[in-house]
C-alpha cells in the first residue's frame, strides 16, 4: 500500500525541499500550499500523514484542525513551527496533533516523526477496517433479525423479545441462531461487544448490564 | 593784522610803536572817591581804547565789556568810546591834545565810570582823571600787577589783573603729548623776548625737568627755522616771543611764529591766544573776552554802588583743531574748558536732528536686522537640535519596531534555512542510492542558491530597519518600492497574526523626496498598529490594505486600511499625540513619530474610521517634480 505524505506550507521552496526530502524515505507526497488547496482535493487513501505549517494565511490553526478531522480523521497532523512555543505546542496537542517539527528540521527527526505518525496511523485504519468488516457482516443481516439482534443486545430474554415482536419465543431461537452464523460469532458476549463497537448501544442502561452479568455469574 | 595786547609784566622799555608799551610818568591826583550810584539817569561809562578800532585785542576786549554791561543793565547805560591812537601818536603834544580834547567834550556828560583798556590807556586816564573824569571810578584791564606797580596807580583804580603762566602752556602740551622726551623753548633776542626767557626759565624751573630741556635764544630767523626742522618728534616746542631776531631783524611774534612753525618738526605751543591760526596748537591765556568780561564786571559793580577790588582774569586754555589734526594729537586729552578754535563743525553739529533721525533709523533698522539674524541663528540651530532630536526618536522607534518584528522575521528566516538544510539532506540521501538522478541533484543546487540569497535579503532587510542616520539621506524614489519593502518586512509578522495583507498599488510612478528608511518606518508603524488592532477580529476578517494613489496633480497619498474596532471619535486628533497608546507594551510615540516624520518631508497625516468597520490612516506627501 502506497503512504502519501501531505505537506501543507504556504512557502513554496521550503515544501519542494522537505517534500525532496521526504520521497527519499520511499514515500509519495503531495504539497498543498494552504488548509483551504487541501481540502479541496482530498486524498482518497487515508494512509499516510499531514505535515501543516502552523503560521499560515487564511484558515490554520484550530480551525484547520477541526475541519482535517472530519474530513480525513485517519490521518495524523504534525505540525511544523518556526519557533516551537511552549504555548503553540501545547494548543496544537490539545487540538489533535499527533507531533510537532520544529524548523528547520534534520531528517532523523523528520524520519522519526513521520515513522511515529504512520505507525498511529496504520493502527487507526486497521481498528477502522475492522468495524468496517464486522459493519458489512451485519449488513447482511435481514430487517427482522436486525430487530432481534438490537432487542438481544439490550439484554431481552428470548420469550421478552417474542412477546415485544409478538411472535413465538422458538421462532426468537431460530433467528437468534441465524444472527450468530451471520456474524460469526458463539455467545451473546461477543454479539453485545460488536453492537458496542458499531455504536448500536451507547447507552447500555445498569438493568440491562445486570441481566447480563447476574450476580453469582 | 598788529595785536598786542596783553603784555607780560616785568617789562620795561619798549619800541612802542605797535606794542602795548609806553613809558609815561605816572602822575596822579587823589584818589579820591568812589562814584556812587546814579539817580535819575542812565549810568555813563566810558570806554578807553589805547590805540585805533582795528586793533583785535582793545576791540574784542571792549566789546565783550559793552555786551556785558548793556545786557546786565538792560540798555539802561550811556557807553562812549575813545580811540587814543597812542601806537601812531605816541608824543606827549598828542596825549595832551587828546586830554583837553576829551575834558572840554565831556564837560556835560562828565563819565561814571572809565574803562581803561591796556596799559597806557590807564596811564593817559589816570594822569588826566580831573580833567576828564573827576567823579569817575576807573577801572582798567589787559596788563599785569608787575606792570601795574610800576605805574604807581591811585589805590581806588581798580584792575583785572591778566597774568600769563608759561607752566600752564606746558601743563597743556603735556596733557596732549604725555609721551614727549624734549623740550625747546623759543625767544627772540629783544628786550622783551629776553625778558619773557627769564620768567620762563624761573617758571619752568620745575617742569623743564622732566624733559631734555633746550632754550633756542639768540638765533637769527633762519637759525630758527633750521632748528625747528630738527626737532625731535617727542618734542615739545614752546614759542614765546620774537620781536626781534639775532640779527636784529623786527618780527611780529604771530608772524615769526609762522615762519617757524611752517618748517617745524615738532608740536608748538604759545602763551597767546593770538597765536592761533598762526601754527600753533595751543596754550594757555587770558583771552580778551574774557579780559571784556572781567572789567565790565568791575564797572558794573562799581555803579551799583558796591565795594570793588582788583581781581585775576581767569585764564583758559586754548587750541587750533587743525593743528591738532595736522600733528595726530587727541581733542579728548585736553584739558576740560579749553577753547577750540577752527573745529570743523562736524556732521553732528550742523544736521544734528537729521543725524539723531537717520542714526536712530539705521540703528532700529540694524537692531531689526541683527535680531533676525540671531532669531534665525536661533531657529536654525533649534531645527538642526531638534531634527537631530528626531533622527533619534525615529531611530529609537526602527530599534522598537525591529524588536517587535524580531520573532516573525526569525520565523520568515527559517524558511530558508529550513528549505536549504532540506534540500541538502535530500541530496545526500539521493548521492548514496544507486544511480542518483543528477538533475534533481542540479535542481536542489539551484534551489539552495536562491534560498540562501533570500535567507540574506531578509538580513539586508533587517538592517535596513536598523539604519541609524545622523541626517537625512534625500532620494527620490517611487513610494510603491517603499511599499514592496514595508510588505516584505511585514510579511511574517502578518502570517503570525493570521492577517491577510493586500497591497493595491497604483500603476503610475510616484516619485517622492524623502529619506527612505523613514518613510519605511512611518509605513511600518501604521501598519503593525493596523495589524495589532485586529487581534480580535476573527481570523477571515483580518484584512489589512495597503493602497497609493495620485492626490491631485501635486501630491501623493498612502493610506492603509484594516478592520479593527476603529478609533473613537474624540479621539481621531490626539491619537497622534506622543504617550497615546492602547497597547499595553506600547511607548505611544509610533504614530507621533509617524508624523513628525510625514510634517519633515512636507506632508500630513490624519486618521480616520471605515465606514465598514476598521480604521484608515492615511499620509499625503508632496509629487517630487520630475516623473
Amino acid at each position: 500500500m502506497e503512504l502519501f505524505i501531505h505537506i501543507i506550507d504556504d512557502d513554496a521552496s521550503f515544501r519542494t525541499a522537505l517534500g525532496r526530502l521526504v520521497e527519499t524515505y520511499g514515500f509519495r507526497v503531495s504539497g498543498y500550499q494552504s488548509g483551504e488547496d487541501f481540502l479541496a482535493q482530498l486524498p482518497e487513501s487515508e494512509a499516510g500523514c499531514i505535515l501543516l505549517d502552523l503560521r499560515m494565511p487564511g484558515l490554520s490553526g484550530p480551525e484547520l484542525q477541526d475541519r482535517l478531522a472530519q474530513a480525513v480523521p485517519l490521518l495524523p497532523l504534525v505540525f511544523l513551527t518556526g519557533q516551537g512555543t511552549i504555548a503553540a505546542s501545547v494548543q496544537a496537542m490539545k487540538a489533535g496533533a499527533d507531533d510537532f517539527l520544529e524548523k528547520p528540521i534534520s531528517s532523523k527527526t523528520l524520519r522519526d516523526v513521520i515513522d511515529r505518525a504512520l505507525a498511529h496511523n496504520e493502527t487507526k485504519r486497521a481498528g477502522r477496517d475492522q468495524l468496517q468488516a464486522l459493519q458489512a457482516k451485519l449488513s447482511n443481516l435481514t430487517p427482522r433479525e436486525m430487530q432481534v439482534f438490537d432487542l438481544v443486545v439490550r439484554g431481552r430474554r428470548n420469550k421478552q423479545v417474542a412477546y415485544d415482536l409478538n411472535t413465538s419465543e422458538r421462532t426468537i431461537k431460530a433467528h437468534r441462531h441465524n444472527i450468530m452464523e451471520k456474524l460469526g460469532v458463539a455467545s451473546i458476549a461477543e454479539m453485545v461487544s460488536i453492537a458496542e463497537r458499531l455504536g448500536r448501544v451507547q447507552w447500555i442502561r445498569p438493568e440491562t448490564r445486570a441481566a447480563f452479568f447476574p450476580k453469582g455469574q | 593784522m598788529p595785536f598786542d595786547a596783553p603784555v607780560r609784566s616785568r617789562r620795561r622799555a619798549q619800541n612802542a610803536v605797535r606794542f602795548l608799551v609806553a613809558i609815561l610818568i605816572a602822575i596822579f591826583l587823589d584818589g579820591g572817591s568812589a562814584a556812587a550810584e546814579v539817580v535819575g539817569r542812565s549810568p555813563r561809562v566810558l570806554l578807553l581804547h589805547p590805540y585805533d578800532e582795528r586793533l583785535p585785542a582793545s576791540s574784542i576786549a571792549g566789546e565783550n565789556a559793552r555786551n556785558r554791561l548793556i545786557e546786565a543793565t538792560s540798555g539802561n547805560v550811556d557807553l562812549f568810546s575813545e580811540f587814543l591812537d597812542l601806537s601812531r601818536f605816541p608824543e606827549e603834544a598828542h596825549i595832551d591834545r587828546m586830554a583837553r580834547y576829551m575834558a572840554e567834550k565831556y564837560v556835560d556828560h562828565r563819565p561814571d565810570v572809565v574803562i581803561a583798556l591796556g596799559e597806557s590807556a590807564t596811564r593817559f586816564i589816570v594822569n588826566n582823571r580831573e580833567a576828564i573824569a573827576p567823579d569817575a571810578k576807573i577801572v582798567f584791564c589787559g596788563f599785569g600787577r608787575d606792570s601795574a606797580s610800576k605805574l604807581n596807580l591811585p589805590a581806588d583804580v581798580v584792575g583785572a589783573f591778566s597774568e600769563f603762566d608759561i607752566a600752564k602752556t606746558l601743563e597743556l602740551a603735556h596733557a596732549l603729548q604725555p609721551d614727549a622726551k624734549h623740550l625747546f623753548i623759543i625767544g627772540g633776542s629783544a628786550a622783551f623776548d629776553r625778558t619773557w626767557l627769564d620768567s620762563a626759565r624761573t617758571d619752568l624751573a620745575v617742569a623743564s625737568k622732566d624733559y631734555a630741556t633746550t632754550y633756542l635764544e639768540g638765533l637769527a630767523i633762519d637759525e630758527f627755522v633750521e632748528r625747528a626742522a630738527r626737532f625731535p618728534p617727542d618734542s615739545i616746542v614752546l614759542f614765546l616771543t620774537i620781536l626781534a631776531d639775532s640779527t636784529g631783524r623786527n618780527f611780529l611774534p604771530k608772524d615769526a611764529l609762522a615762519i617757524v612753525a611752517a618748517k617745524a618738526s615738532a608740536p608748538i605751543y604759545g602763551p597767546y591766544d593770538t597765536y592761533v591760526g598762526q601754527g600753533v596748537v595751543g596754550g594757555n591765556s587770558v583771552t580778551f573776552e574774557s579780559l571784556g568780561n572781567a572789567v565790565a564786571g568791575l564797572a558794573l559793580d562799581a555803579l551799583a554802588g558796591k565795594p570793588i577790588t582788583d581781581i585775576e582774569v581767569p585764564q583758559t586754555f586754548f587750541a587750533d583743531a587743525r593743528q591738532l589734526k595736522r600733528w595726530g594729537l587727541s581733542e579728548s586729552s585736553l584739558p576740560a574748558e579749553t577753547a577750540l578754535s577752527f573745529r570743523e563743525p562736524t556732521l553732528w553739529e550742523q544736521h544734528g536732528d537729521l543725524v539723531v533721525g537717520v542714526i536712530a533709523v539705521v540703528a532700529l533698522q540694524g537692531l531689526i536686522i541683527t535680531g533676525l539674524l540671531i532669531e534665525r541663528r536661533r531657529r536654525f540651530a533649534a531645527e538642526g537640535e531638534s531634527r537631530l532630536r528626531l533622527l533619534e526618536l525615529v531611530h529609537m522607534n526602527q530599534s522598537a519596531t525591529a524588536g517587535a518584528l524580531s520573532a516573525s522575521i526569525a520565523h520568515e528566516l527559517n524558511q530558508p534555512l529550513g528549505a536549504i538544510r532540506s534540500n541538502a539532506e535530500a541530496a545526500e540521501a539521493i548521492l548514496r542510492g544507486t544511480a542518483p538522478d543528477l538533475n534533481i541533484i542540479q535542481q536542489i543546487l539551484t534551489d539552495i542558491r536562491e534560498d540562501d540569497e533570500r535567507a540574506g535579503n531578509i538580513i539586508l532587510r533587517l538592517r535596513g530597519l536598523l539604519k541609524k542616520r545622523s541626517e537625512i539621506d534625500w532620494q527620490e524614489f517611487d513610494l510603491n518600492e517603499i511599499v514592496d519593502s514595508a510588505l516584505n518586512i511585514l510579511h511574517a509578522e502578518a502570517a503570525k497574526k493570521q492577517v491577510a495583507v493586500s497591497a493595491e498599488q497604483s500603476g503610475r510612478r510616484l516619485p517622492v523626496r524623502a529619506d527612505k528608511v523613514h518613510l519605511q518606518q512611518v509605513i511600518l508603524n501604521l501598519a503593525t498598529n493596523a495589524i495589532d488592532a485586529m487581534v480580535e477580529a476573527a481570523t477571515a476578517d483580518r484584512k489589512l490594505v495597503l493602497h497609493t494613489t495620485l492626490h491631485g496633480d501635486t501630491k501623493v497619498e498612502m493610506s492603509i486600511s484594516d478592520t479593527g474596532r476603529g478609533i473613537p471619535k474624540d479621539r481621531l486628533n490626539s491619537i497622534f499625540d506622543a504617550f497615546y497608546t492602547t497597547k499595553p507594551t506600547g511607548t505611544g510615540l509610533g504614530l507621533s513619530i509617524a508624523r513628525a516624520i510625514v510634517e519633515t518631508y512636507g506632508g500630513k497625516i490624519w486618521a480616520d474610521n471605515r465606514v465598514g468597520g476598521g480604521a484608515v490612516f492615511r499620509f499625503v506627501l508632496p509629487l517630487a517634480e520630475a516623473t
